[in-house]
């Protein structure tokens, strides 16, 4: 027993010399979005990455608040020790908007925000139409070509029972206000005119749709649907959450809806509501317009430095190693190896082109555990965002959009229109918009196109 | 096919419970049986096992599925069904994975069987069952049940744009060679696609009838460079203008809104129609307008849920009668029954085609070198 006690103090004092010997690592304080499309942020195989790259430890304090105006004026009038607050997933914030907090965050080599550039293709149809498959199949009914066709089919699905319940429950168009890719109307008046509310709609040519007669003409058809109960009036007032609970309702609600992207609506490994719907190619008009509008990703706010940080030099390496091209990756695709790999040999990318990177296990707008889907700064590379094959699941999202993107492509300008977004005629043009699609305004008037022209100038 | 004989049923039995007994065990899989496994269960006695059992899994590289699975369901109440829609060669790797894994994340396999990938990999290895009920066995047309069960033949076939045009545009498979037809023919990527690779691969077997056909249309004695094949001259020219596809679903797209003049896809894509794509198919070419491709549904050996499967296997085969719900979403224009008692979607007979109808042996044996072959194709193409 003598001889073990002395062996166990030896033993002790090593241990304890072992662990002051190892380095502390320092700790960032990030806050950052909750998002249901990420499992737990403890356990987060890209946060766990950033730490091991970085030598960091991540203590990370997830965001409720919805809006980020609202978080950092309480975040800035606490006294929270917060370093890094990142961007993302709904919680977004505008370059003007930062502006505000000029003051209070730290500028980084003269930049106020670290950029996310990379969630989807760059350039691409900024709106899709989707429609209801079986109810097409059910009825004996083809995709519609032009806008008379689809009031043909909207009519159809309102008047039998497509879901077969016995309620006129059905919705034959819907949508939602809290994005233009969800608000049918904008896609519908691309076949009277080029309608881009997100360059408060003017064309790449320079010219301006919204004081024109086929706007009109494309709104009063509008006004048309929504009054005959085809284009149903809460597309207005339904934030993207009630839309996305109408289209997967097992209840079979929805005869169409518009979106930039499936897999904003359709939620993850919903396969049968996936295979639904089918995408419907540019419509035309009476006039023979058929216009697809084409919107770029804009580089995001994805994180900003807080200026009372005491660890401004960690903050930015973090951030700087989120910008590289391996973290970029494994931010969008998940873990390399197995979730995704660079593409060898004669792989088609699903936009048509050569392949870059295969998809093993669709990631992106899933529920999982392998990267922050979108939130904080990234930059893929173009050639990496649109060279990702299909990795041969019918449901893959992605595989989904591709097609349905390449279907614009014959109806989409060049570029984009250069003209910058004017906030207030985009809130002026759209309150008008809204107001003569559900009869709040008569469309019909002269009088009160009068006074909406007026007021544009 | 008559009445199954009493010894042939037997045996058939034996090795059912073979190959089914060892299901849960996880052992390796013996060898394939070169004759179906005949089961004799009702559906109502499968029905109420199956009620025991978890969520029935089906890998399928159809969508079609999708729809059996929602009738099945409201026919046999408590049961569910997980469908997982893969392209071919997923399929082959996640029933492999599942597999080596033994987790029994596979119960029933719906693939295109031509490639000879599925033969070698999941039929030779034992990794599928060929179970067949055995009062649906006598209906199933010659050489549709055996090692392997198929349910349905397409083909992979030429289509033309009929937004484009009112006829097929050429009469020739060499007329695909044209310079007016560059970017304007879509085909899937053979690599990825069983059914293309099985034509591509078949038509590399009938050399002399391509050369026949150059001197048909060309009015010349073939002159063949580099040592190439008929087969291979033929596809080289023909790449430069193909637009390789990950499926066949972006064919039946580009020949619908006209980006397409013609293109390869399977044929019972000719559904689509209904939906408003403009796409016409090619029954009559020289010397061929695509190849056969059965369609095969077989029970896995490690499957977990095997009476939900076998049940689901029934349905999907139209029952007893032919005339069940499961088998209708598959019975469509562009496909031809398996069985005797049900008639074909499509309104010409297999007969009355130019149809090759490829040899799965060749067709993996020739692996190699089809894949080398094809990933310069596809090079060439894009480039």
């Amino acid at each position: 027993m003598r001889r073990i006690f002395p062996l166990f103090i030896i033993l002790l004092m090593l241990f304890a010399g072992g662990c002051g010997a190892s380095p502390e690592r320092p700790v960032l304080h990030v806050a950052m979005p909750y998002s249901d499309r990420v499992q737990d942020v403890e356990s987060n195989y890209y946060l766990g990455w950033l730490e091991e790259q970085t030598g960091l430890e991540l203590d990370i304090t997830l965001i409720r608040q919805s809006r980020s105006s609202d978080y950092l004026d309480a975040l800035f009038a606490s006294d929270a020790d917060i370093d890094v607050v990142m961007f993302g997933n709904g919680f977004e914030i505008s370059e003007s908007e930062l502006e505000d907090y000029r003051d209070r965050l730290y500028e980084a080599g003269g930049k106020l925000y670290y950029t996310n550039y990379g969630s989807g293709p760059r350039s691409g149809a900024g709106q899709i139409l989707w429609i209801n498959r079986n109810w097409l199949e059910s009825l004996g009914l083809t995709i519609p070509s032009d806008t008379e066709e689809l009031k043909n089919v909207l009519e159809a699905f309102r008047d039998n029972d497509m879901n077969g319940n016995g309620l006129a429950d059905e919705i034959p168009l819907a949508g939602s206000s809290e994005d233009y890719a969800n608000l049918p109307s904008e896609l519908l008046l691309n076949s009277w005119c080029y309608n881009d509310p997100w360059h408060s709609r003017y064309a790449p040519d320079g010219s301006f749709a919204a004081d024109s007669d086929s706007f009109r003409e494309g709104i009063s058809y509008c006004r048309e649907l929504c009054s005959e109960g085809l284009l149903d009036e809460r597309s207005f007032s339904f934030s993207r959450k009630q839309l996305c609970e109408l289209v997967n309702s097992p209840e079979d609600l929805v005869g169409a809806f518009t979106t930039a992207s499936v897999s904003d609506v359709i939620y993850p490994g919903n396969t049968e509501i996936l295979a639904r719907y089918v995408h419907v190619p540019p419509l035309e008009g009476p006039g023979g317009i058929r216009n697809s509008v084409r919107t770029e990703s804009e580089p995001a706010v994805g994180a900003v430095i807080t200026a009372r940080s005491s660890r401004k030099e960690e903050a930015v390496l973090l951030l700087d190693t989120m910008l590289t091209e391996e973290a970029s990756l494994t931010a969008r695709f998940g873990e390399k190896g197995v979730d995704w790999d660079f593409s060898v040999g004669g792989d088609v990318s699903v936009y048509g082109g050569h392949s870059t990177i295969v998809t093993k296990n669709y990631l992106w707008n899933t529920y999982q555990n392998k990267h922050l889907n979108g939130i904080g700064p990234m930059n893929v590379p173009a050639h990496y965002l649109e060279g990702v094959t299909w990795n041969g699941v019918n449901s893959d999202a992605e595989y989904i959009d591709g097609r349905a993107q390449m279907s614009c492509r014959a109806f989409l300008p060049e570029q984009t229109a250069l003209h910058e977004r004017d906030e207030e005629l985009s809130e002026y043009t759209d309150k008008w918009v809204r107001d003569f699609v559900t009869g709040e305004k008569d469309i019909g008037s002269d009088e009160a196109w009068g006074e909406y022209l007026k007021g544009l100038r | 096919m008559g009445r199954i004989p009493e010894r042939l049923a037997l045996t058939a039995a034996a090795a059912c419970m073979l190959l089914l007994g060892g299901c849960g065990a996880k052992e390796e899989p013996v060898t394939a049986p070169e004759t179906p496994v005949y089961g004799s269960e009702t559906a109502e006695e499968l029905y109420e096992k199956a009620l025991d059992e978890d969520v029935l899994i089906v890998c399928t590289v159809s969508t079609r599925a999708t729809e059996v699975k929602e009738s099945f369901e409201k026919e046999y109440p408590g049961l569910s069904v997980e469908i997982r829609d893969l392209r071919s060669p997923n399929l082959i790797e996640a029933v492999e994975d599942a597999h080596e894994k033994g987790s029994g994340g596979c119960d029933v396999v719906l693939c295109n069987d031509n490639s000879g990938e599925f033969k070698t990999r999941l039929v030779d290895t034992g990794l599928v069952v060929p179970y067949l009920p055995a009062d649906i066995a006598p209906k199933m047309k010659e050489g549709m049940a055996g090692s392997t069960v198929s349910f349905l033949v397409e083909a992979e076939l030429l289509f033309y744009s009929a937004e484009n045009f009112d006829h097929c545009p050429v009469d020739n498979i060499w007329g695909l060679t044209e310079e007016r037809f560059k970017g304007r023919i879509y085909m899937p990527n053979p690599l990825n696609s069983f059914s293309t690779y099985a034509f591509c691969g078949a038509s590399m077997q009938h050399d002399e009838e391509l050369a026949e056909a150059y001197r048909d249309y060309f009015g010349e004695e073939p002159v063949f460079l580099y040592g190439e094949t008929a087969s291979e001259c033929f596809w080289r020219k023909a790449s430069g203008n193909i637009v390789f596809t990950n499926s066949s679903d972006e064919v039946v797209e580009a020949l619908g809104n006209g980006n397409a003049d013609l293109g390869f896809c399977v044929s019972s894509k000719l559904r689509y129609k209904n939906l408003g794509y403009g796409l016409e198919p090619v029954w009559k070419l020289e010397p061929f307008c695509g190849c056969r491709a059965s369609f095969a549904v077989m029970l896995t050996a490690d499957a977990e849920n095997v009476n939900a499967a076998k049940l689901f296997i029934r349905y999907i085969m139209g029952e007893a009668g032919g005339d069940g719900e499961g088998y209708k979403p598959f019975c469509t224009e562009g496909t031809w029954s398996a069985r005797t008692d049900v008639p074909d979607g499509s309104p010409v007979s297999l007969e009355d085609t130019d149809l090759l109808i490829p040899d799965e042996n060749a067709l993996a044996a020739d692996r190699k070198m089809m894949e080398s072959f094809w990933e310069e194709m596809i090079r060439i193409s894009v480039e």
